[in-house]
């Protein structure tokens, strides 16, 4: 099982942060030959408010390449499975015992669904509240740097050290956005009946926690949510146009991959790229690539932005008569090797049910095989609405 | 989707795909046509686009010199620099 791509001796309050983390004693790699050994001239802020936290960094996690994929299993170094079932790499160290928690960046969903899959505890907070210097990007307008462990607590105290105004990140929140806080009890929970299309497992988790709400005092009801099911090629069409941008630089010259096959300048841009980058990054850049064309930037990239103000307003109504939107991550409770290799665009259906929350920068605390999706800023409710479940 | 046009795709973005690949991604390419449509069909027109999920402020900072990297370093990771330059082949003939 390829959990790690360097590992640490770390000892003491260790976290594991992704490959997608910058790190200055480790390489990052972003789970691609293209990157494979190269080491940064400076660390993530993550890192930083980590280690000026106390804690130390005990590896970095295989991630999938650019963290498109469903949960790792595009990794230029292989995917970490067992018994040909994926596991979340960075997950996995934290079920394993290695790291008190994870740290990763969310792109597409796959944290989310490594730690529904492992029955632990996620947050991916507000979009803005924790620095994203120093990661490496791929689709910035979404992905938000988010925290693994196996209780609600261990994430809290993980997560109220990272969170923090950075300068150095345009879009980082002000200081007094980012504290973490005090929460009132959660009153009203809605079900998002549109994405309750998983199987019969991932819905019972999903009436399991509707059932501790209740017996929490808290009323649940299911409301029909159809405009959540836009942001999953709302997403994809962002995400991509995004990494299309993001990987361009990535060309052989300064740093990164280079061929030995060229004879020209074209073909060692050109072979460089082919050849360190997988299938999925490839088949997501050439399709950014066509809806930031002539023919289709106001027809598909334009409408996918003016789609996100549409969920964005929709989620703003739901939550001001809720607390939160419960929904599955997942559709299924176990992904195979197998099936990823045959449907290699697993990832994007998969993203039905995290595409919400990443196309508008909304908090979601993933517990109980299940996620609640809040209001901007209100992850210190989420949170705390977890720790009663 | 057609060939031509990800052909021309490719050269854009300086990658090249198999034959087998080619065939996969026009398959994806009509799912996401599909999927295109179904966000045509939501009315927009009054709609703006939504560029940043929060709120930003143009923030502007200090004009203040900060550490930076000297060219050893940053060619310590080149795959082929000499003499302070990044190598390449041969432009200009």
């Amino acid at each position: 099982m390829k959990v790690y791509i360097t590992k640490s001796e770390a000892t003491g309050k260790n976290i594991v942060v992704d490959d997608m983390i910058l790190t200055t004693d480790m390489p990052t790699t972003a789970g691609s030959k293209m990157l494979d050994g190269y080491m940064s001239l400076f660390e993530a802020q993550a890192v930083t408010a980590l280690k000026e936290n106390g804690y130390t960094i005990c590896g970095k996690a295989n991630t999938g390449e650019f963290n498109l994929d469903l949960l790792g299993e595009t990794s230029h170094f292989g995917p970490c499975e067992e018994n040909g079932v994926l596991k979340g790499a960075a997950a996995q160290t934290v079920k394993m015992g290695d790291a008190m928690a994870a740290v990763t960046l969310e792109v597409n969903g796959s944290s989310a669904r490594a730690a529904a899959l492992a029955g632990l505890v996620m947050m991916k907070p507000t979009y803005g509240t924790v620095s994203r210097f120093g990661t490496i990007p791929a689709a910035c307008s979404g992905e938000t740097v988010c925290v693994t462990a196996a209780d609600v607590d261990t994430v809290k105290e993980v997560l109220t050290a990272l969170k923090g105004h950075d300068d150095k990140d345009g879009t980082s929140l002000p200081q007094e956005k980012c504290v973490l806080g005090q929460a009132m009890p959660a009153k009203k929970v809605a079900v998002a009946k549109s994405l309750l299309t998983a199987d019969a497992d991932t819905l019972a988790k999903v009436e399991a926690v509707k059932a501790k709400l209740i017996a929490n005092g808290v009323e649940v009801v299911e409301i029909e949510a159809e405009q959540l099911l836009l942001a999953k090629s709302a997403w994809n069409i962002l995400m991509s146009a995004e990494l299309c941008n993001n990987v361009s630089k990535y060309d052989g010259v300064k740093y990164g991959y280079r061929t030995p096959n060229y004879t020209n300048i074209d073909e060692l841009y050109t072979n460089s790229r082919t050849e360190a980058f997988g299938y999925l990054t490839k088949s997501t850049v050439l399709f950014g690539s066509e809806t930031l064309s002539e023919a289709n930037y106001f027809k598909v990239y334009d409408k996918a932005q003016r789609i996100r103000r549409v969920i964005s307003e929709y989620l703003t109504a739901v939550f001001a008569e809720y607390d939160a939107i419960l929904a599955p991550v997942c559709s299924k409770t176990e992904y195979t090797v197998e099936e990823t290799a045959a449907n290699k665009y697993m990832a994007y259906e998969e993203s039905t049910y995290t595409a919400p929350s990443m196309i508008t920068g909304i908090p979601v605390v993933v517990t109980g095989g299940v996620q609640l999706m809040g209001a901007p800023l209100s992850d210190a409710a989420l949170l705390a609405m977890a720790e009663t479940l | 989707m057609d060939i031509k046009t990800l052909s021309r795709l490719q050269k854009l973005n300086q990658l090249n795909l198999t034959e087998t690949e080619e065939n996969e991604l026009m398959a994806f390419f009509e799912k996401a046509e599909k999927d295109a449509e179904i966000l045509a069909s939501v009315d927009t027109e009054n709609v703006e686009r939504m560029v940043y999920v929060m709120p930003m402020t143009n923030i502007i900072r200090e004009d203040i010199a900060k550490k930076v990297f000297t060219r050893d370093q940053l060619q310590e990771q080149a795959p082929e620099a000499m003499d302070g330059y990044w190598q390449v082949p041969r432009l200009v003939e």
